[in-house]
């Protein structure tokens, strides 16, 4: 647990370290913190360990997704060079931000008691509805950051309620004991109840990893919000509401799978057929982005529905690839806007911002292709393990249906994906060469060659789960 | 955790509910019904018997009101942890008091950065 | 070991060329590709004609999931590596008239491809398959999207999506399979051919299956994207298409349908194989209506690959003998038809068979190579197509005589369209197009000739081929029995 301890002290020193008359040591600083940070969640590996008064439970699963959300944290926080150019940002209160929720985010993937995993929902809904609404001139920020709070905290409340109703059945907020509750015949309170509980908590939930049919604030949330943060959120707020939604759901209430199991993979389907079916009708890449994370929080969910210790490494090599496919997409996109803003040419999101890109910036479009080949599960690239892994989780548990539909949706998904590759090799453009920065580009880089290193070798994260 | 509750035993709960609600409802349409009533023009004033109504309630109000509001608020329900830690000073002992040491010098370097800041530098 | 020298050789090659420029990226190339078929002749002159897996290799992969890295060469494959090994140089070599733009990363597109297909046609494990399925798509859709014609976006795209689907479908049958093998599950082709499915889940295997391979090849309904496709493709990524890949479908139909699913292929392979004849004769039919000379083999090739499918469904050794043999005849002479087609239109600035003719004035080596191939591909007896069609046709008939007959009419069509091509270009009065046709120049020999020795000696001696693959043609039709 030291991350959670060292995440919030180093946050309030980069709070102190931006009164210093240079702003340049705080990206340094910020990427040293996570680095430690990083360092210091594996202090805990190999062991089963609580901490706090049985509040959070380390073990190796959530020490792994620990370490996916703080790699992706390391991303992104590396591409934010821009903010030290930008008059009006304020470099070391975004930053402060951003680990505060990161340790929202690991209290999400670590609780071992109710209370815990609704504060680490706040602290990281917080943080981010903060940093959606960081572009202060931009309307559309104002509108995005609005929205995702109002319907943010409709959906903690529902999930407020659904905890008070699961504690009003089992008289506890324990994980084990509301196993043991669960697993032991409903012997008091009733069940309508518990299922009430836990109906209303998994919205709660599901909201926050916009699965449909409450995926409807995120594409206007994610369009709004600052590529930046767009990338942050797309990511760590998945892997940490999916880590959350493993150990909730395979440890406690594994006795009522049938009712939960249903739940579920009616809104797998829903979430795949939708968002899928809904980006391909998007003009905005930005948008395109918030539906396919959608599309992936349905493919998440099918390893989900099916429990196990499989299910487990399907979800933490989906999520790892997943996160460093998005990252990099996000990174190019960052550097293409940021390259036309130079120019004075108006900042545009769409598919065209990327037309001729690969002309004269090989790397660029090499290191986007790369990630969409991933996101969109092509051979040779993580994505392609991850969906596989999914796949046969679903098929070890014999739901063939549900494994057809999701083929058939990646099939559909292949084709925006492939949208922005066609912009970037075939169509024609006046994007001239662009200089990035040593830095962001190596780790850019980084993301590609482990994207593709994942795709022929995915031996290396499974055998460690 | 105490399995022991039936759902019977929060009825006394459900009745306080339903007096409360029935309370208010109550008063609520008694008063229409036996208060009497003469509407004009001035009578129907949000403020019937003060200076005239001039303009529109929301004019803009400075951002600093806010945030003095809400640091008031934040550090207001900081300091109510201080009450059980002060009942509870001798069985907590040395423990207790770094930990509330630890507490509190948080919550000074989050004022110390309030100011710092110029929050609440009143220009 | 020389399985993985064949498969990883060209993909290094490719990475390296794609770090030259211009002339010597393409000279590399085409060092490395004849290099790669020494290799494989190499290979095929140590064959030992047995069932057995031959220059093997195997190793853990994913432990996990007891899925391995292993692949080898065994009769079914054999032919395959020879065509894959034989035709990329010669593909290359046909480059070398044009002047593509950043022809680095053609030519590495071309050998990257070539990496590709030869994991396809050597893999022994199922998943490892899939992997080289998928991944031979990404160069050859780069190829044609970046170099090909004015239409190409859409058109690759369609492709692409096609491809890809029946993939997905294909990649669902076989984590079902990979589920059905008992224990700790395996992976391997040769375990699946062990298990015993019900009817119900050989026919369900049986149809995502054959869309799969159905959509590669393509058999009729799935082919519309095919001539668009081999028409707005630049004629290297038309000759990969049309004279490799489409054979990885009907490889995949041996190696995969035959002995997995023989249940499903008794309710099913009569509709498959009825469908196949169809496409037969639909596309003999619209070739002979075709004025485009690319878009007349492209349907020539859809009518070939139809009868293809028809001889492996008929579960017969002279139907699985004849398809293999038929695949290299028909790979080498499409891309010499290819090729001749790519050179008259870069002469006479046209492929319209009505502005073309007389050619065959100036021309005389042109002359007797194109119709050496055109005669091939008509399947006259001393020729190449004749023995392969000779016995898939054989196979078909013993099958069902209707269909055999239907099937039979290819012979007869493939002579209209192909003949009637063949006069309208060479022979007739010179067009504008055409007054001053130059004949062969020294690097369009080289394509040429070697695919026309093949045509001879495949032709008069094809016991030296058939006798590779027998014994593991009779070994996989023993699943079925």
């Amino acid at each position: 647990m030291l991350p959670i301890i060292l995440l919030s002290v180093f946050g309030i020193a980069l709070l102190f370290l931006g009164f210093a008359k240079s702003k340049a040591i705080l990206l340094p600083a910020t990427l040293l913190f996570i680095a430690i940070a990083f360092g210091a969640s594996f202090v805990d590996w190999g062991k089963n360990y609580m901490y706090f008064n049985d509040m959070l439970l380390s073990t190796n699963l959530s020490i792994a997704f620990t370490a996916i959300v703080l790699l992706s944290a390391f991303m992104v926080v590396s591409l934010s060079s821009s903010f030290l150019e930008d008059e009006s940002a304020q470099p070391a209160e975004y930053y402060a931000i951003m680990l505060f929720s990161l340790v929202g985010a690991i209290m999400m993937i670590s609780f071992e008691n109710l209370i815990m995993l609704f504060v680490g929902v706040e602290i990281l809904s917080v943080a981010m509805y903060v940093l959606t609404g960081s572009d202060k001139r931009n309307l559309r920020s104002n509108e995005a950051a609005l929205k995702y709070f109002l319907m943010g905290s409709f959906a903690t409340g529902i999930m407020l309620f659904g905890l008070a109703l699961l504690y009003g059945t089992s008289g506890s907020f324990v994980l084990s004991d509301l196993r043991s509750y669960v697993n032991g015949g409903v012997a008091y309170g009733s069940p309508l109840l518990l299922y009430m509980g836990l109906l209303l908590l998994l919205v709660g939930i599901l909201f926050k990893v916009s699965a449909a049919p409450f995926h409807f604030w995120t594409p206007d949330v994610y369009e709004g919000a600052p590529t930046l943060f767009t990338a942050f959120m797309s990511t760590v707020v998945k892997t940490a509401g999916f880590a959350a939604l493993l150990r909730l759901l395979s440890f406690s209430f594994t006795g009522i799978y049938s009712f939960w199991g249903v739940i579920l993979m009616a809104v797998t389907v829903i979430t795949l057929v939708v968002s899928n079916f809904t980006a391909v009708y998007q003009s905005s890449f930005k948008r395109m982005m918030a539906y396919s994370s959608i599309s992936h929080a349905g493919y998440l969910l099918i390893a989900l529905t099916a429990v196990g210790q499989q299910s487990k490494q399907a979800l933490v090599f989906y999520s790892l690839a997943y996160s460093v496919a998005t990252i990099a997409a996000f990174g190019v996109l960052l550097v293409v806007s940021r390259h036309q803003s130079g120019e004075g040419k108006p900042t545009d999101e769409s598919y065209d911002a990327f037309n001729g890109l690969a002309r004269q910036n090989p790397l660029l479009g090499f290191i986007m292709t790369v990630a969409m080949l991933s996101l969109a599960g092509i051979p040779l690239t993580a994505g392609f393990w991850g969906k596989f892994m999914v796949f046969t989780t679903a098929a070890n548990r014999g739901i063939f249906w549900l494994l057809v539909v999701a083929v058939l949706m990646s099939a559909v998904s292949i084709y925006y994906y492939f949208r922005v590759i066609i912009a970037m090799y075939l169509r024609d453009g006046q994007t001239t060469a662009i200089r990035v920065a040593p830095f962001y580009r190596y780790v850019l880089i980084a993301a590609t060659i482990l994207t593709i290193v994942l795709g022929i070798l995915p031996n290396l994260v499974r055998s460690l789960v | 955790m105490n399995a022991a509750y039936v759902p019977s035993d929060y009825l006394p709960v459900f009745i306080q509910l339903i007096l409360a609600l029935g309370f208010i409802v109550t008063t609520m349409i008694v008063t229409h019904m036996v208060g009497p009533k003469r509407n004009s023009q001035k009578k129907d004033d949000p403020f019937e018997c003060g200076i005239p109504v001039v303009g529109d309630a929301r004019t803009p109000i400075s951002i600093k009101y806010f945030l003095i509001a809400i640091l008031f608020v934040l550090f207001d329900v900081e300091v109510i942890f201080m009450y059980p830690w002060a009942v509870n000073f001798k069985q907590l002992g040395v423990t207790g008091f770094l930990e509330m040491i630890l507490f509190m010098g948080l919550l000074l370097s989050g004022f110390y950065y309030v100011i710092r800041k110029g929050v609440l530098k009143w220009e | 070991m020389l399985t993985l020298a064949l498969i990883f050789f060209p993909a290094v090659a490719a990475t390296v060329t794609l770090l030259l420029n211009g002339d010597s990226a393409k000279r590399f190339a085409l060092g490395a590709a004849l290099l790669e078929f020494l290799l494989a002749a190499y290979v095929i002159s140590q064959f030992i004609a047995t069932p057995e897996f031959q220059f093997g290799f195997d190793v853990p992969w994913i432990n996990v999931l007891g899925i391995r890295f292993s692949g080898g060469i065994d009769g079914i494959s054999i032919l395959l590596v020879l065509l894959t090994g034989l035709l990329v140089p010669l593909i290359v070599l046909s480059a070398f008239g044009q002047n593509y733009n950043r022809s680095a990363t053609f030519y590495a597109l071309i050998l990257y491809m070539q990496a590709a297909l030869m994991g396809v046609f050597t893999a022994r494990d199922a998943f490892l398959f899939y992997l080289f399925f998928e991944a031979a798509l990404i160069p050859v859709y780069f190829l044609a999207a970046l170099w090909g014609g004015a239409n190409r976006i859409p058109v690759t795209f369609k492709f692409f999506i096609y491809t890809i689907f029946g993939s997905l479908l294909m990649l669902v049958a076989l984590v079902y399979l990979y589920y059905q093998t008992p224990g700790l599950h395996s992976s391997a082709i040769a375990d699946f051919y062990k298990l015993n499915l019900t009817p119900a889940a050989q026919g369900w295997v049986f149809w995502a299956f054959f869309i799969a391979f159905a959509i590669k090849m393509p058999v009729f309904p799935f082919h519309t994207w095919q001539p668009d496709t081999y028409v707005e493709s630049p004629t290297p990524a038309t000759m990969l298409l049309a004279g490799i890949m489409l054979k990885m479908g009907v490889y995949g139909l041996i190696r995969f349908i035959l002995p997995i699913v023989p249940a499903g292929l008794d309710t099913w392979g009569m509709m498959a194989a009825v469908l196949s004849v169809i496409g037969i004769v639909y596309g003999s039919v619209i070739a002979i209506r075709q004025r485009d000379m690319k878009r007349l083999i492209a349907y020539s090739s859809f009518a070939h690959v139809g009868l293809m499918a028809a001889g492996v469904f008929s579960q017969t050794t002279y139907g699985v003998q004849g398809a293999l043999i038929q695949m290299l005849a028909h790979g080498i002479n499409v891309v010499g038809l290819f090729f001749v087609a790519e050179l008259i239109f870069d002469r006479a600035k046209t492929r319209q068979l009505d502005q073309l003719g007389g050619i065959t004035r100036t021309t005389p080596k042109l002359t007797v190579l194109f119709m050496i191939l055109m005669l091939g591909s008509v399947a006259l007896p001393l020729t190449n197509g004749f023995v392969g069609e000779f016995l898939l046709l054989k196979g078909v008939f013993d099958y069902n005589n209707y269909l055999g007959a239907l099937a039979g009419l290819t012979i007869i069509l493939g002579a209209v369209y192909m003949l009637r091509m063949f006069q309208k270009t060479m022979f007739g009065k010179p067009s504008n197009n055409t007054q001053s046709f130059a004949d062969l120049s020294t690097s369009e020999l080289w394509v040429l000739v070697p695919l026309v020795f093949f045509v001879f000696w495949m032709g008069l001696y094809p016991a030296s081929f058939l006798k590779l693959t027998e014994p593991a043609v009779t070994n996989l039709l023993r699943y079925i029995k």
